[in-house]
C-alpha cells in the first residue's frame, strides 16, 4: 500500500495495524459434538471450541494492539464486536459476551461475509483485512446476498445481490479464510465444501481480474483439535521452577546474576548457545509489523505460562486446546502420559512446538540425548518461522538447551533478555527500540571482547580502545534510557541495573 | 416553554386499548431512534425550547448561507412538546394498573425564562428528580415524545409544511433489537401487535399482567412509530466506552439502513454529544468565545479520514447507499458540557434585557441542532415532490 493511496479510516493516521474480522456461525447445528480422537470420551461441542478460541484471539488481540471485530450469524446477522482496538479493559465484556454466544436457528452465511466486508470497507469502497469464517453449516437463511452461480442453489426466495462482487470490490486487499467444520457429505451434517469451493474459485478469478492482491483459502476440520488448531496457533511454553523476576531479586542477587551474564557474553566458546541468537534479538513491535493474530496464518503466538509450585493453570486445558493437555500432564509429573498426549496430538501442533515439548519432556525425564535430538530439530524448525516470531521462539529454545547443559551463565543472560523484552511490550514504542537497541549492542560486545583477547595476544593492537569506545557508547545509551525512563518503572530501572552490571564486567 | 397540562388516566388490569392521537393530517412524520443514552431526551427537550423560546443555535462549521434555516415553530398550535408516559402502576399492587399521563410543553414565554435552563442544563441525576425521567432504560414505562414545528417560508400555513418529530423515549434498547432483527411487526396503523409476537421478549409469560399488557402497547407504539415515518433522524452516538454500546449502536445502524433501502424512506444521521469531541469542543469553544471567528471546521474529513467520532465503519460502508457523507451527516451537541456537567452558557443579551444592571445568566449553547432537522425535512419534502410528479 502506498502512503498517497486512500485507506480505512480506522486505525488511526501513521498505525498500519492489521485488521481482523472473525465471522462466526451460531447456527444451532453448533451444538452438536465433535469427536476428538487425541481424547477419547472428551469431545467438546463445536461451539464450546470455538468459544475458547474466540476469547484466544480476542486476548492475544487486546495483548498486541491489534484491531479486531466479531460478528456472529444465525439467520439473523450481528455485530459483537466492532472492529476495535481491543483493551484489556474490554476483556470482561468479551468474556460476558463469549459465554452469551447460544447456538440457535438457521444460518446466513453469505450476508454475515457481507457484513464483515463492510467492516473491513474502506474510503475508496475497497475492502481491506483479513477475515476468517467458521461454520459447520450450508448457507439457508441468507436474504440479501449469494453467490451467483449455475452450481450454487439458493435457499431463500427473491433477488441476490452477488456476495464475490460485494465483498471484493475494486481497491480491495482482501484475505479470506474459511474453516469448515465436517466433511460436506451430508447437508446439515457438516460444511457445503461444494459451495465454499466455488467461492473460493470465484475469487481467485475475480481477484485475478481485477489484478488486486487477494488470499482465499478453505480448510476442513473434523475434530475439535483440528478445529481450535485451525482458529489458534501457539507456541506455548512453562516458566522454570524457582527463576525469579528481575523486579524480586535483592540488589546483590541481581548483581551476582549480571556479572554471570556477562561471562556468557565474554567466553562464547564456553557459551555457544549464545550463537544459536546471533543476529538482532529484535522484538516484532520494534520491526513496525505486528505480528498477525494467531489464526492469520503462520506467525505463531508464543506464551509463557507461569506455573506457582507445578500447579497447572486452570485455563490450561480450555485455553490452549491438546497443548494444553500435553502441559497438564507434564506439570502433574506424568512425563510418560505427556509424550502420548504429545503423539497423539502431533498432526495438529506447529512443529517447533512438538518438537520443543518432546525436549522438554525428556529432559525432565533425565534422558538428555533423546532431548538434545529433539531440540536440535526444533531448532531447524526455527529457521522456517517468520522472522517476527522467531526470536521470542529462539530464546525458549536457548533456555532449554542452557539448562540440558547446565549453562548457568547463559540461561541468566537469555531469561534476562526475555523477560525484559516481555514486559517492553506495554511501554512506548520509541523507549522499547531504543532498550531493544541497547540489548543488541550489548550481545555485540561479545565480538569487540573477544578483539581484546587477541590483542593481549598480540594479533591485534588497538582491540582494547575498540572495546572500551563500545562499552562507553553503551554505557552513553543507557544513561539516555535511565532519563527516557520518566515513570520509574521498577522493571525497567532493573534492567538498565544489570546491563550497566554487566558493562561494568565487560571492561 | 412551560409545562401546560398535565392530564391523567388510569385503569386497573388488562388495559384497554390505547387511544391514540391523530396528527395533522398532511403533517410529515420523523422518526427519531437511537440507542439508550444517544441523547434522544435531551434533542427534543433542547429543540423545543428553541422552538418555543427562540433559544439560539450554534453552527460549527459557520453556515455559509445568509438565510435562516427555513424551521418554525407551529403558530396554529402552541404545543411545542408533547411528552405521554405509559407506566404501570405501583410494583407492589398485586393487580396493576397502567397509568397515562401526558405533559404540554407550549411555547408562551415564562414568567421566570431562569427556571427554565436550569432544568435544562440538569445532569442526568437531576433531571431523574424534576422529569422523573431516571436511566437506565426502565421496564415499567414507555414515553412517546412529539415535538411539533413548520418546515417550508414564513408568512402562512399554505407556504410552510406541518412536521412532528417523534421518538418512544426509555425504549432505546428495544428500538435497537427491532432493527437489528427486522421485526417490523405491522403493516398498517390500525394493526396491533398480539401477545404472540411480545414472546420474543424474555421472561414475558411470567410478568404480572398490567406489564405485559404495557409492554404489548408498547410495542404496538414503536410499531406504528417506524411505519409512519416518512424520516428518520439516527442518532449516532460517539467515543462510547463499552464495546457492549458499540456494536449495539452499530447494529441498529445497519438495521436502519436496511429499513430506509427498502421501504425508500429518506435518512439523516445526527452524531449527537459531538462536544465530547476533543477537536470538535475546541472548535465550538472558540466560535462561542470570539465572536467574529469563522469556523472552517470539516465534518466530512474529521468523521471520515480522521474516524473523529469513531463512526468510520457505520459511514463508509453506507456511504452512496441511501445517504451522502458530506450532505446527510452532522455533528451535533444539544446542550455542551465544558467539563464535569457544567454546561457552557452563551450570554444571549436579547434574551435577558440588562436591568438594574443586574448579572445575564446565559442561555446552554447548543450547536448544529437545527441542521439535521432542516435536512430531513429537505428530503422527505423531495421524495413527496418526485412522487408527484
Amino acid at each position: 500500500m502506498t502512503e498517497a493511496e486512500p485507506y480505512a479510516p480506522f486505525p488511526a493516521p501513521g498505525a498500519a495495524k492489521e485488521r481482523h474480522i472473525l465471522v462466526l456461525d451460531l447456527s444451532k447445528s453448533m451444538l452438536a459434538p465433535l469427536p476428538d480422537p487425541t481424547e477419547p470420551g472428551t469431545e467438546q461441542q463445536k461451539i464450546e471450541v470455538a468459544r475458547t478460541a474466540v476469547y484466544r484471539i480476542l486476548e492475544n488481540a487486546a495483548h498486541t494492539g491489534s484491531f479486531f471485530g466479531l460478528v456472529t450469524f444465525t439467520e439473523a446477522v450481528r455485530v459483537a464486536v466492532p472492529l476495535t482496538e481491543i483493551q484489556r479493559e474490554n476483556l470482561p465484556y468479551i468474556e460476558g459476551l463469549i459465554s452469551m454466544l447460544q447456538p440457535s436457528g438457521r444460518s446466513a452465511i453469505w450476508d454475515a461475509l457481507a457484513l464483515g466486508a463492510d467492516l473491513l470497507r474502506s474510503v475508496n469502497g475497497g475492502v481491506r483485512g483479513t477475515m476468517v469464517l467458521v461454520t459447520d453449516g450450508w448457507d439457508n437463511s441468507s436474504n440479501r446476498f449469494g453467490i451467483v452461480h449455475p452450481d450454487i442453489k439458493a435457499y431463500t426466495p427473491g433477488p441476490k445481490q452477488s456476495l464475490v462482487e460485494y465483498i471484493l470490490p475494486p481497491h480491495s486487499e482482501l484475505t479470506l479464510r474459511v474453516i469448515g467444520i465436517g466433511n460436506g457429505g451430508e447437508r446439515d451434517k457438516g460444511v457445503d465444501s461444494n459451495a465454499m469451493g466455488v467461492l473460493m474459485s470465484e475469487l481467485n478469478h475475480r481477484s485475478r481480474d481485477l489484478a488486486i492482491p487477494g488470499a482465499f483459502s478453505y480448510q476442513e476440520v473434523l475434530t475439535g483439535s483440528q478445529l481450535f488448531n485451525q482458529m489458534v496457533n501457539a507456541f506455548l511454553d512453562v516458566g522454570y521452577e524457582g527463576s525469579r523476576p528481575l523486579d524480586q531479586l535483592h540488589p546483590e542477587e541481581l548483581a551476582r546474576h549480571a556479572a554471570s551474564a556477562a561471562r556468557a557474553l565474554k567466553e562464547p566458546e564456553q557459551h555457544a548457545t549464545l550463537g544459536r541468537l546471533a543476529g538482532p534479538t529484535v522484538h516484532p513491535a520494534s520491526t513496525g509489523l505486528e505480528p498477525a493474530p494467531a489464526f492469520g496464518g503462520s506467525p505463531l503466538e508464543v506464551d509463557v505460562v507461569s506455573a506457582p509450585g507445578g500447579a497447572p493453570p486452570p485455563y490450561l486445558r480450555d485455553r490452549y486446546g491438546p497443548l494444553g493437555v500435553v502441559i497438564e500432564s507434564f506439570l502433574a509429573g506424568e512425563y510418560d502420559r505427556a509424550l502420548d498426549r504429545l503423539e497423539r496430538a502431533k498432526s495438529n501442533l506447529p512443529p517447533v512446538t512438538r518438537f520443543y515439548w518432546q525436549a522438554r519432556i525428556y529432559s525432565q525425564k533425565g534422558q538428555v540425548v533423546e532431548a538434545a535430538r529433539a531440540l536440535l530439530l526444533a531448532w531447524g524448525e526455527v529457521e522456517r518461522l517468520p522472522k517476527e516470531t522467531r526470536g521470542r521462539i529462539s530464546r525458549r529454545l536457548a533456555l532449554l538447551q542452557a539448562r540440558i547443559q547446565n549453562d548457568h551463565e547463559t540461561e541468566t543472560l537469555v531469561h534476562f533478555i526475555d523477560e525484559t523484552e516481555s514486559h517492553l511490550e506495554r511501554v512506548d514504542p520509541k523507549f522499547r527500540d531504543q532498550l531493544i537497541g541497547l540489548f543488541e549492542k550489548l550481545m555485540d560486545l561479545r565480538t569487540t571482547y573477544q578483539l581484546t583477547r587477541l590483542g593481549q595476544e598480540g594479533a591485534t593492537g588497538d582491540g582494547a580502545a575498540r572495546h572500551e569506545d563500545a562499552v562507553e557508547s553503551i554505557f552513553s545509551m543507557l544513561q539516555d534510557c535511565r532519563l527516557q525512563n520518566t515513570s520509574g518503572d521498577p522493571q525497567i530501572e532493573g534492567a538498565l541495573d544489570f546491563i550497566e552490571i554487566c558493562l561494568a564486567e565487560m571492561r | 416553554m412551560p409545562e401546560a397540562r398535565t392530564p391523567r388516566t388510569r385503569s386497573k388490569g388488562p388495559a384497554k386499548k390505547s387511544e391514540a392521537k391523530g396528527p395533522a393530517a398532511d403533517a410529515a412524520r420523523i422518526a427519531v431512534v437511537g440507542i439508550p443514552a444517544s441523547g434522544k431526551t435531551t434533542y427534543f427537550r433542547f429543540l423545543s425550547g428553541h422552538f418555543g423560546l427562540n433559544l439560539p443555535v450554534v453552527y460549527v462549521p459557520n453556515r455559509g448561507e445568509t438565510a435562516p434555516l427555513p424551521l418554525y415553530g407551529d403558530l396554529d398550535n402552541e404545543v411545542v412538546l408533547e411528552e405521554t408516559t405509559y407506566e404501570t402502576t405501583d410494583p407492589t399492587d398485586p393487580e396493576g394498573g397502567l397509568e397515562t399521563t401526558t405533559r404540554f410543553y407550549v411555547n408562551r414565554p415564562m414568567e421566570d425564562k431562569r427556571k427554565l435552563w436550569v432544568e435544562l442544563a440538569a445532569g442526568r441525576e437531576e433531571q431523574g428528580v424534576l422529569t422523573k425521567y431516571p436511566l437506565p432504560t426502565k421496564f415499567n414505562q414507555f414515553v412517546e415524545m412529539k415535538m411539533h414545528f413548520r418546515y417550508g417560508t414564513t408568512g402562512g400555513s399554505s407556504l410552510s409544511r406541518p412536521m412532528i418529530l417523534h421518538t418512544i423515549d426509555e425504549a432505546g434498547g428495544i428500538i435497537s433489537d427491532y432493527f437489528t432483527y427486522d421485526r417490523l411487526w405491522v403493516t398498517s396503523v390500525e394493526q396491533e401487535v398480539d401477545e404472540r409476537q411480545c414472546k420474543v421478549i424474555p421472561h414475558y409469560d411470567s410478568w404480572r399482567p398490567d406489564r405485559r399488557d404495557l409492554w404489548r402497547r408498547g410495542l404496538t407504539l414503536l410499531s406504528h412509530f417506524v411505519h409512519e415515518a416518512d424520516g428518520i433522524v439516527l442518532l449516532l452516538s460517539p467515543a462510547l466506552s463499552s464495546l457492549r454500546d458499540q456494536a449495539q449502536q452499530v447494529n441498529l445502524a445497519r438495521g436502519v439502513f436496511r429499513f430506509c433501502r427498502t421501504k425508500n424512506v429518506p435518512l439523516v444521521l445526527a452524531v449527537s454529544k459531538a462536544d465530547k469531541l476533543r477537536d470538535f469542543y475546541t472548535e465550538v469553544e472558540h466560535v462561542v468565545r470570539e465572536r467574529g471567528y469563522t469556523s472552517r471546521f470539516d465534518p466530512y474529513d474529521f468523521l471520515v479520514h480522521k474516524d473523529g467520532a469513531g463512526m468510520g465503519t457505520i459511514l463508509v460502508a453506507n456511504e452512496g447507499r441511501g445517504i451522502s457523507v458530506k450532505e446527510d451527516v452532522f455533528l451535533i451537541s444539544s446542550a455542551v458540557s465544558s467539563g464535569e456537567g457544567i454546561p457552557m452558557l452563551l450570554n444571549d443579551f436579547s434574551l435577558f434585557p440588562q436591568g438594574n444592571g443586574g448579572e445575564v445568566p446565559g442561555v446552554p449553547v447548543m450547536v448544529n441542532t437545527t441542521l439535521p432537522l432542516a435536512r430531513i425535512c429537505e428530503r422527505i419534502l423531495e421524495k413527496r415532490q418526485t412522487r408527484g410528479a
